[in-house]
């Protein structure tokens, strides 16, 4: 090769450098070549887990792109959730949102909903107060009356601080003038151990915790606006039945689909496209019913539930701020 | 017994067996690899799991779930890494087995170990759930406090010669389980905590990777300045008479009944685990063999005994994480609540509703169990002559593999977060450099792990029992369970020096 070949190749690969260093286009999304992954913010098998992989498997069905499920959980959720808001904001990434996002970002964990944007909403799963059978409490009424007369005195677990049992069971507390010892515990199934063993005298749990051992507690009250859906449980009385008609509280955990700020508008579009689908899909529908899952008021999608984020961060602040969990 | 045959029926069809056999083979290479664990290869199988019935698909993660946790002991013996926290307390009598040229009878050992913990526990499992799953209900934060407190004494037999050492890398280990966010308030806890606050080390140091770094990057760190100087020489393999003998095994029956017994239990306490149980029956055997009469060989010295004995305990874990999970729904341990969730996913709800109306697939899960634990001891001893053959790759290619696994391993263990894999890298480093040093000053490493696992479990449960106790800090002394803990480790402390004022 004489010096002119030398040259040429010397050219040739300079216009092949400055080629693919300008970067390839945005291109299409999504890329089938890529995987699409949903950050859960909480261990496989946990309640924000076991609601979001129907709807994946679903979600499966209308992309063309491979979506997985990571489990990234720790520190509340805020692990996960600084997890996604530190891939880059190309519609890859997803995550399960929801109360607990904003929990752990009014405590000062993580970011969270102030760089999310939603991408569409599942499903609300109510909380319910309950004791062991055993416990002298039949009702509500009974439970609040003893624990005002003697205050400190009847423990009422939840199942961590950080999540949204944590805020109900603050938020009732200060409503009763702090007549209960709130105590957080590792976690909604250590919380139902030590209930059910008599370590800790009520507890906060989702419907199926309260299922699993009907045989042992007593629902006492529902902490949603309405009865359960499933057919054990209907029989548990609201707030409003139980005589607290007062009483605000968050009732159950939300749970939603989001992704970081700055994601494309048309990814985003997709996304919601796809994730409204699964949602409606008879197979995540049916699966809503069978677990007691109930939709929020609408379906919300992109800006809509950013809007009801914001309407959960106003509802969640003068609680977190009363309960000294607030750190902006 | 129509639902016992039925359940049978779900079990023994050739689909499922093939597919607990896929989940056997996957789990034990899952287990093999430093920092994959049981959890991690059950959630990696759970969306195949969606797509078969509700029997094989529980088979199938079951096969996963037993091979995980035998096949750890693999990388235990032969490199002194455990493939996982079920495999730390076989590190010690394996690796010097293996020194001595003995791999071969210790895998074999091991595998018929975890065989005999695995049938045990389901025995338990299959007919003294309901009593057992009561009991573990006893164990409240002030009992789990307490319990920790024992698993504390073990630094002392962990810590071979120099106790005082052993003590001060134990507190260490105590030191970095505070590492992250206050249990109670979510306040963070770090040092530099402007720069850290929002970066993965908010939910603490993660044990895998610690493990990893401890044990496997500070050998081969170790090993590799060892090569400079010319000191080391790749082990003889004898391997014959892999099998212990029945009459060997028939002699260490008292170990293998406290084995299967603490293994058990401890498995059934939710939020305890094997890490703990297996520590426990090691102190429980170093103590039945080195007593005069024993005819046994003393624990420690790199003796069949000292690799048995934890494997009985790890596996017989198994059975018991899955006491809890089907009576009440409380999973036993990090795995058993993946395979609960999978349960839940499948529209069955575990506990009160699982023994009413689905005994059968309860019985399922039962021979699902059975027959995983058989082929769990086929496909191991199939490779029980292949395995020791990776000792025999030339120590430089050997030490840069491991250190590479190491990382691969510490990356793994969080799979698609990028960022927390990369934290859990460095925490491995970290700590594989720390623990090079401890190793060159002659400080012992075992007390550093123990003081991370139950560094969590102390703390919390006991600002846990204190307040539910209103403040009172003698709740500990209220509780009979906890008594008897705080009096066993009070004893276990104090008994050397009695010993030898005499």
């Amino acid at each position: 090769m004489g010096k002119r070949g030398v040259l040429v190749c010397g050219l040739v690969l300079l216009v092949a450098f400055f080629t693919f260093a300008a970067g390839q286009d945005e291109g299409v999304w999504p890329d089938p070549e890529k995987t699409i992954t949903i950050v859960v913010p909480y261990s496989a098998g946990g309640g924000t887990d076991t609601a979001i992989r129907p709807v994946v498997e679903e979600m499966k069905k209308y992309s063309e792109a491979i979506i997985i499920v990571s489990n990234i959980s720790g520190a509340g959720s805020s692990k996960g959730t600084n997890e996604v808001l530190s891939l880059p904001a190309d519609g890859y990434t997803l995550l399960a949102s929801g109360t607990h996002t904003v929990s752990a970002t009014m405590q000062g964990l993580t970011d969270g909903y102030k760089q999310l944007d939603g991408i569409g909403s599942l499903n609300w799963d109510p909380f319910i107060i309950a004791v062991l059978k055993s416990q002298p409490w039949k009702s509500m009424k009974d439970l609040v009356e003893d624990a005002k007369k003697n205050p400190g005195k009847i423990s009422l677990g939840n199942a961590g601080m950080g999540g949204a049992t944590g805020v109900a069971s603050v938020a009732m507390n200060l409503a009763f003038g702090k007549a209960f010892n709130v105590t957080p515990f590792q976690g909604g199934q250590d919380l139902r151990a030590n209930v059910l063993g008599g370590h800790c005298d009520v507890g906060i749990f989702s419907q199926s915790e309260i299922l699993a051992n009907q045989d042992m507690l007593n629902p006492l009250v529902i902490l949603y606006h309405e009865h359960s859906a499933l057919d054990e449980l209907k029989h548990v009385p609201t707030l409003n039945e139980a005589g607290f008609e007062n009483l605000k509280v968050p009732g159950g955990s939300f749970k939603s689909i989001s992704v970081r700020k700055g994601t494309p508008e048309a990814a985003k579009k997709q996304l919601a496209e796809i994730v409204k689908k699964a949602y409606h899909s008879q197979a995540y529908q049916s699966f809503m019913k069978e677990k007691g899952l109930l939709p929020p008021p609408d379906y919300y999608e992109l800006t809509e539930l950013d809007g009801y984020f914001d309407e959960l961060v106003g509802a969640f602040t003068p609680i977190m701020k009363a309960a000294g969990l607030l750190k902006e | 017994m129509e639902t016992v045959f039925s359940g049978f029926l779900q079990i023994f069809n050739i689909q499922t067996v093939l597919w607990i056999a896929l989940g056997e083979i996957l789990g034990i290479i899952l287990g093999a690899l430093p920092g994959l664990t049981a959890t991690m290869g059950i959630a990696l199988m759970l969306p195949i799991s969606f797509q078969l019935s509700k029997a094989t698909g529980m088979a199938m993660l079951l096969g996963v779930y037993c091979g995980a946790v035998s096949g750890a002991s693999i990388p235990a013996i032969l490199l002194g890494i455990p493939g996982n926290p079920n495999a730390i307390a076989t590190i010690y009598d394996g690796k010097a087995m293996t020194d001595k040229g003995l791999a071969g009878q210790a895998l074999g050992g091991a595998v018929v170990a975890s065989f005999i913990g695995g049938i045990t526990s389901l025995i338990i499992l299959a007919l003294f759930s309901p009593i057992i799953a009561r009991f573990t209900l006893a164990f409240g934060p002030a009992e789990k406090a307490s319990l920790a407190l024992v698993g504390l004494t073990i630094i002392a037999s962990v810590s071979s010669k120099n106790l005082a050492k052993g003590i001060l890398t134990g507190t260490l280990g105590l030191s970095l389980s505070l590492f992250g966010t206050d249990p109670f308030s979510n306040a963070v806890r770090l040092p530099f905590r402007e720069i850290f606050a929002k970066t993965p080390l908010t939910s603490g140091i993660n044990l895998i990777p610690a493990l990893i770094g401890l044990f496997g990057i500070s050998q081969a760190l170790f090993d590799l300045q060892r090569i400079k100087t010319g000191h080391i020489a790749p082990p003889q393999i004898k391997i014959e008479k892999i099998f212990p003998s029945f009459r060997k095994i028939a002699s260490m029956w008292r170990l293998i009944i406290e084995a299967s017994g603490i293994g058990t239990l401890i498995g059934a306490i939710p939020g305890t685990g094997a890490s703990i149980a297996v520590f426990l029956s090691y102190e429980r055997a170093k103590k039945i063999t080195s007593s005069p009469r024993s005819k046994l060989e003393k624990v420690g010295t790199g003796c069949l005994e000292g690799v048995f004995t934890p494997e009985v305990a790890n596996n017989a874990c198994t059975g018991g994480a899955l006491i809890p999970a089907l009576t009440l729904g409380i999973p036993g341990d990090a795995a058993t609540a993946v395979l609960l969730g999978a349960l839940l996913i499948k529209g069955v709800v575990p506990g009160y509703r699982l023994f009413t109306e689905e005994m059968s697939l309860v019985y399922a899960i039962f021979f699902a169990l059975l027959l995983s634990n058989i082929f769990m001891l086929i496909f191991q001893l199939m490779g029980v002559r292949l395995f020791p053959k990776v000792l025999n790759v030339p120590v430089a290619i050997l030490l840069p593999a491991i250190l590479v696994l190491s990382l691969v391993g510490s990356y793994a263990i969080q799979g698609q977060a990028i960022i927390a894999a990369t934290f859990d890298m460095g925490v491995a480093l970290g700590l594989g450099i720390l623990g090079y040093f401890l190793k060159k000053a002659d400080y012992p490493i075992a007390p550093i792990v123990l003081g991370l696992i139950l560094g969590g479990m102390l703390e919390e449960n006991f600002r846990r029992a204190v307040k539910l106790a209103e403040g009172n800090y003698f709740v500990f002394f209220t509780k009979p369970i906890a008594i008897v803990f705080i009096a066993l480790a009070v004893f276990s402390v104090a008994l050397p020096f009695l010993k030898k004022k005499k």
